[in-house]
This record gives C-alpha cells, sequence and structure tokens, in this order.
C-alpha cells in the first residue's frame, strides 16, 4: 500500500522526525482562510518557523495523490499572500492530478532550506537486502540523476550506518531513526526527497513517500489507512467493488487484484504464474479481455459469488474464462465452482438477463471430479467444460473463437 | 539442493491442515520424510508412523541429522521456524507459506547465508524428483506421481501450478521431468534462477531446463547474465508471463508479491530480450515450450 504524503508524514513525526508544521484541507471542507489552523499560526508573532522565508513565500499548497512528480503538473504551490490561500484551495481541488482527483490538499509552511539531501531505503533484488540510498542534492529527477547505495545488512545494521555518516553529513541519530521506521513500519520503500537542512540547522523531511508491506498487515493492527487502488488511475466501480470481496476476510483471495478493460471476454482465472499465463495466452489467441482478475488460496464459496457477479456485471460480455492450473494444491475445485454457478444464476437474477455466451471452464485440483459431474448435470448454462487433455494457449484459442462466434450470431 | 533419494527430510508445522495433507502425499510417493515437528505437539504421529517433537533439535536429538526442512507454519511464524531449523545444523530449508513479510524474507535469507545454508522459497510448492521419488513440499498436490513422469528435463518455475502445467505438456510430449523445483514469487527469495541452474549443470539426469518467469524482480536478468557469463552451459528454455500488464498502471502486484512493475524494473519484454540475447531459447506461448525442448535435446 502506497501511502499519501500526509500519512507517511504522521509516520516520520511519530518516528520523531522533523516535518514541516501542516494542516489538511478535505475537499468537504470550508474554505475560508478564518477556519485554516496553519494561517493563525503564520500570522502570529513569535513564530520563527512561519514568518516569511527569504524567497518571500509564506505556504505550500500540495495535492495528496498517490502519483510522484506533482509539481510538474500543478500539484505544487507555493503561496505568497496568505489572503489568496482559499481561492488557491478552491482551483487546486478542482484538478485532476496524473489521472486522480484532488480531494485533499497539505497545506504547509514554507521551509528555508540551506541544503537539499535525497534519502531512500527500499529492496532490492540484485542483492536481495535492503540498500539505503542517499545524495547530497534533492529534488525532482533525483532518482535518475544518480544516487549511492549502501547495502544494509538486515542482521546488522551499524557498518552502513558509519558509512552513510562518513560519506554525507547526515546525523548517525536521523539514519538510526529512519532504518528503525522502515523496519519496525514494515515498509518496503521509505524514501524522502527532499531530506532538508534549514537555515535554522534543522533537519525537516519535505516530503515522504512510502510504500507499506500489505503481506505485514496483522501485525500492525495500527495501520488504518482507508483503502485505495493504484497512483495515476482512476478506480472504476467494478475495481472498488472487487478490492472490496478480501476486505476483513483472509481466508484465500479473491479479486484482490482486478482490472476493467475494454474486451468482451469475461476472466476468472486462479492462481499467479497460471493467470498472467492465460491473459497473455488470451491476447494472443486474438480475444479481448473485458477484465483482469484472479481467486486463489482455497476463497470461500462466497468470495467466488461475488467476483463472478462482478465480472459480469458489463455490458457486451461474449464468453466467460474460467481458467486455472490443471494441478490445484488446496483449492476446493468443488466449492469454488459451486460458487462460479451460484454466481452466475444470481447475476441472471439481478441484471434480468439470460446468460447465453459461452463459459470455458478449465480446471483441475482437489474435487475436481465432483464438480465437473455437477457442472454436467447444468443444462441452462452453455458451459464448455476442459481437462488436462487441452492446453492452455488450446483453451484460449477455443474460448476467442466461440466468443467470436457468438458475437457475431 | 539437488538431495539424494536417501536423504533425511524433516516437515514443520506438519500436523496443520495444509502440513499434515502435504506430509501424507509426500509419504505416499516415497520420500523420506522422518520426523515433524511442531511446538506443544511433541508425542503426537502423522501419518500413522511419523514422529513428532516439540522443537527441530529434539528431533535431530532423536532421528539424526537432518538433511532438509520443508516448512508448513503460517506465513508470521515462518521467520522463527527457520531460524530454528537452521540453528538445528539444517543445511536446506523450504518454506512453503505464500504472504510472508517481505521483511521477514530478507532476514531468513541473509541467516541463512551467514550460517551456510540454503532457502528455497518462500512462497513455493518446494521441489521434487521424480526419478528418486522424493517431494519436499507439495508440488503436484495429490496428484504428483500423474503429474511429473521421470524424464531428464528440469523445471524451474516461479510458480508452482505453471511446474506443473509444463510437466504435463512435457508428459503428453513423451517426455519427463529430472527437476521441478519452485522458486517462489517473492520479492526475496532464498534461491533464484541462476542459483538453481548452476546445480544442475552438476545432475546427470538432467539434460536440458526449462524456466517460468514473469513481470518483476530481476531474477530473470540475473539467470541471463549467468548463461552469458558461461556458469550455466546446458541448454536453457525459458518462458515469460505478464506480457499484458504492460498496458496497465505499474506499481501493481499481480498474484505473487514479486509480480510487480516498479520503475522501468521488472518488465516482461525486458526480461525476454535479455534472455533471448544470452543464448536462452524463449518460447513466445505456452505450447511452445515443448518444441524449444525437443529441439535442445
Amino acid at each position: 500500500m502506497i501511502l499519501y504524503e500526509y500519512e507517511g508524514k504522521q509516520l516520520l513525526a511519530d518516528a520523531g522526525i522533523a516535518v514541516p508544521k501542516s494542516q489538511l484541507i478535505d475537499s468537504t471542507a470550508t474554505l475560508k482562510n478564518d477556519d485554516l489552523e496553519i494561517l493563525k499560526q503564520a500570522s502570529r508573532s513569535g513564530e520563527p518557523r512561519l514568518r516569511k522565508t527569504q524567497d518571500g513565500k509564506r505556504v505550500v499548497l500540495k495535492a495528496q495523490v498517490l502519483s510522484g512528480k506533482r509539481a510538474d503538473v500543478g500539484g505544487i504551490v507555493m503561496v505568497n499572500e496568505l489572503s489568496a490561500v482559499s481561492s488557491q484551495l478552491t482551483d487546486m481541488f478542482g484538478k485532476t492530478i496524473k489521472g486522480e482527483r484532488v480531494q485533499k490538499i497539505l497545506i504547509e509552511e514554507k521551509v528555508d532550506i540551506e541544503k537539499e539531501f535525497y534519502l531512500s531505503i527500499s529492496y532490492d533484488t540484485d542483492y536481495r537486502m535492503p540498500v539505503l540510498s542517499t545524495s547530497s542534492s534533492g529534488g525532482s529527477g533525483i532518482e535518475e540523476r544518480g544516487v549511492k547505495t549502501y547495502q544494509l545488512d538486515i542482521l546488522d545494521h551499524s557498518q552502513v550506518l558509519k558509512q552513510v555518516q562518513s560519506e554525507n553529513k547526515v546525523p548517525e541519530d536521523l539514519l538510526q531513526k529512519l532504518i528503525d521506521l522502515f523496519f519496525r513500519q514494515d515498509c518496503l520503500l521509505l524514501e524522502i526527497n527532499p531530506l532538508v537542512l534549514t537555515k535554522f540547522g534543522e533537519w525537516v523531511a519535505l516530503d515522504a513517500k512510502v510504500k507499506l508491506d500489505d503481506d505485514a498487515k496483522s501485525r500492525h493492527p495500527e495501520w488504518n489507512f482507508p483503502l485505495r487502488l493504484v497512483p495515476g488511475h482512476t478506480p472504476t466501480q467494478n475495481e472498488i467493488e472487487a478490492k472490496k470481496i478480501d476486505e476483513g476476510d483472509y481466508r484465500g483471495t479473491a479479486g484482490s487484484a482486478y482490472f476493467d478493460l475494454e474486451g468482451d471476454i469475461a476472466i476468472l482465472s486462479s492462481g499467479g504464474g497460471i493467470s498472467l499465463t492465460a491473459m497473455d495466452a488470451l491476447i494472443a489467441s486474438g480475444g479481448k479481455p473485458a477484465n483482469f482478475t484472479e481467486y486463489s488460496g482455497n476463497p470461500p464459496r462466497e468470495k467466488v459469488v461475488k467476483l463472478t457477479k462482478i465480472v459480469l456485471s458489463k455490458p457486451n460480455i461474449h464468453g466467460l474464462w474460467v481458467v486455472g492450473t490443471m494441478a490445484a494444491n488446496f483449492t476446493d475445485i468443488y466449492e469454488t465452482l459451486a460458487g462460479l454457478v451460484e454466481g452466475l444464476r444470481q447475476a441472471q437474477g439481478e441484471l434480468n438477463a439470460k446468460f447465453e455466451f459461452p463459459i470455458v471452464i478449465r480446471r483441475g485440483g482437489p474435487r475436481a471430479k465432483e464438480a465437473f459431474e455437477m457442472l454436467r448435470g447444468i443444462k441452462d448454462l452453455n458451459l464448455i467444460l476442459q481437462g488436462e487433455e487441452v492446453s492452455l494457449s488450446q483453451s484460449a484459442k477455443i474460448m476467442t473463437d466461440l466468443a467470436n462466434q457468438y458475437a457475431t450470431k | 539442493m539437488l538431495l539424494n533419494k536417501n536423504a533425511k527430510i524433516l516437515g514443520q508445522g506438519i500436523t496443520g491442515a495444509e502440513g499434515s495433507k502435504a506430509a501424507a502425499w509426500m509419504l505416499e510417493y516415497g520420500t523420506p520424510l522422518v520426523a515433524g515437528v511442531t511446538p506443544g505437539k511433541g508425542g503426537q504421529k502423522v501419518g500413522g508412523k511419523i514422529p513428532v517433537f516439540n522443537t527441530v533439535k529434539e528431533a535431530v536429538e532423536a532421528v539424526g541429522p537432518i538433511d532438509a526442512s520443508v516448512v508448513y507454519a503460517p506465513s508470521m511464524r515462518s521467520k522463527e521456524a527457520v531460524i530454528e531449523a537452521i540453528d538445528a545444523g539444517i543445511k536446506l530449508v523450504v518454506v512453503i507459506a505464500e504472504k510472508m513479510p517481505t521483511q521477514d524474507g530478507a532476514y531468513i535469507y541473509a541467516y541463512a547465508k551467514k550460517h551456510g545454508a540454503q532457502i528455497i522459497g518462500p512462497n513455493t510448492a518446494g521441489l521434487i524428483c521424480p526419478y528418486q521419488k522424493l517431494i519436499v513440499g507439495m508440488l503436484g498436490g495429490g496428484e504428483a506421481a500423474k503429474v511429473f513422469t521421470p524424464g531428464s528435463v528440469a523445471v524451474v518455475s516461479k510458480s508452482g501450478s505453471v511446474a506443473a502445467e509444463i510437466s504435463i505438456a512435457l508428459k503428453n510430449a513423451g517426455l519427463g521431468v529430472s527437476w521441478a523445483i519452485g522458486v517462489g514469487g517473492d520479492r526475496i527469495p532464498g534461491t533464484i534462477f541462476s542459483e538453481a541452474l548452476i546445480d544442475l549443470e552438476n545432475d546427470a539426469q538432467t539434460k536440458a531446463t526449462v524456466i517460468f518467469g514473469e513481470l518483476g524482480g530481476t531474477y530473470e536478468e540475473q539467470l541471463a547474465a549467468a548463461v552469458k557469463a558461461g556458469e550455466i552451459k546446458k541448454p536453457v528454455i525459458a518462458f515469460i508471463a505478464g506480457e499484458f500488464t504492460l498496458s496497465l498502471p505499474s506499481e501493481v502486484q499481480f498474484g505473487h508479491a514479486g509480480a510487480i512493475i516498479e520503475g522501468n524494473r521488472g518488465k516482461p519484454d525486458h526480461k525476454r530480450q535479455v534472455l533471448r540475447e544470452a543464448g536462452v531459447k524463449v518460447a513466445d506461448n505456452f505450447d511452445q515450450i515443448v518444441g524449444l525442448i525437443k529441439e535442445s535435446l
């Protein structure tokens, strides 16, 4: 899960790392200057960190979106006159930045920068360990401009601390806090760009890009972040609904990866690896998937029912491909395919439709024999049942051909 | 990694729902599973004859040195189970759990390296060697004998189910499998393609290897580098999935934890290109795999 800047900064602040004074504004909030707590502070005397900076700017408005490089597209605005803040806020709330509607804005004090740095901690697949990257310059595009990368021994952090500290000027206790935060919060990425040294000699994180490891969620009851999808993409209704299926129910997964596509063949695939292979095969055979999604890990029947209804909710479906491995280990094929049938029936009822399009099912594993016997007894749906004698590519071709025939009928 | 048929295998977390099923499959297949460990379940028996101990240390004291352990513990318990196995002197640990936190995966990899041990997984169905009747894990589920026929082609795969699919395709073409190894689809796997294939260079049974890779990470690229450097001389055939994801937003995980494009890293078309440049035969679709293997044998 990628955090919004304001959420990431809260983690930093909780870990004792300084961030600018700020106020988060919701798009539904009132936008009068009088209600903006941070501006009252800014106008009060004796607040050294909120006085006008040397370049005359007082606050920064930052659109809270998941995509990076906001500044290039109007997602970061400096405001000179405090009286202009509310009109600037209104302007920014109307924007869509890299495919995401702006729904929250962070108003921050402007900080006087003496020097900028870049710092990030992440996992590197070349070294198969965490790495710490730094640069003694910061700002947009630094990732491409070259940073120095240090291997971070997960069993002993002391070496990297000494090394980084000797080659950069970032204080050791700040580095230690960041490394501790990275591990304690199960981050996949902790990036501060820029990390600045202010003219007052204080180290402040001006930005925060934090990615948390979803697989560690069960040991972090404090992670109460609202549901979100991916950067640079405004989710469709189906994508939102599919993502909800797994919420609060850890038995198997269904729909946690779901995308709407342009085509006419609905997809219900199973198992990482196989799902990807199946999608590539369908597209290679000329078929056009209406969605990508998968379920795996022996999800209960009701999850499959929900996912089936979502993939069939789209107009102009000319086929449904239910595809997975022939050798599932634990997924109860009878239960999941019974869920499929139930989902099909419920969808017909809710849409007041009768599904006549071809439904190609290629599946194997525990209780597959019983499942196929049950399916053979179903006469009111156009089911095409396949076993291991039909390869994935052949199954894809059959699905494509049948969907095309149905579409032109 | 390439155990012989007399290897002594331990199962950790073997009394759980998945562990006990997998243990039964291993025994039925003929694998020398000699003991199990589940804290608090010491004294029980699995499959009517395999003794269960409270700790790995107790198991080793009772049955002698263990060649490999397979950890069926849930994802949040697997790290401590792996450390316990390594501390008891076990040099090969297969970690089945899906959704192990990346931090734990990185930790057990570093810990194993420090202690001269090797991890396979996490997020793997394990490995199988049909001609020696060995399963360490649960590849093939209850149908391993049907899915994996003995032969001379090694299958090294990020996905256990795709390894099974490839093996079925080999069987249908009159070929068979020397070893099938699930390296897992996580960000930080204990064993990667290049390491598995370098080991297989010394396996007399293996004449060629087919790998299944997918988007994400740099392990296919590292394999290409090892082939290019001459560390792997036996023929390699590769099939890489996830082409369609290039048209979708990046930063999305597709199934396995490691199956994610981040920045420019992990794109399947790039993987195919560098593998081809290194001399690996790359199948454009699944049905081409068998033909490319036949050309190579």
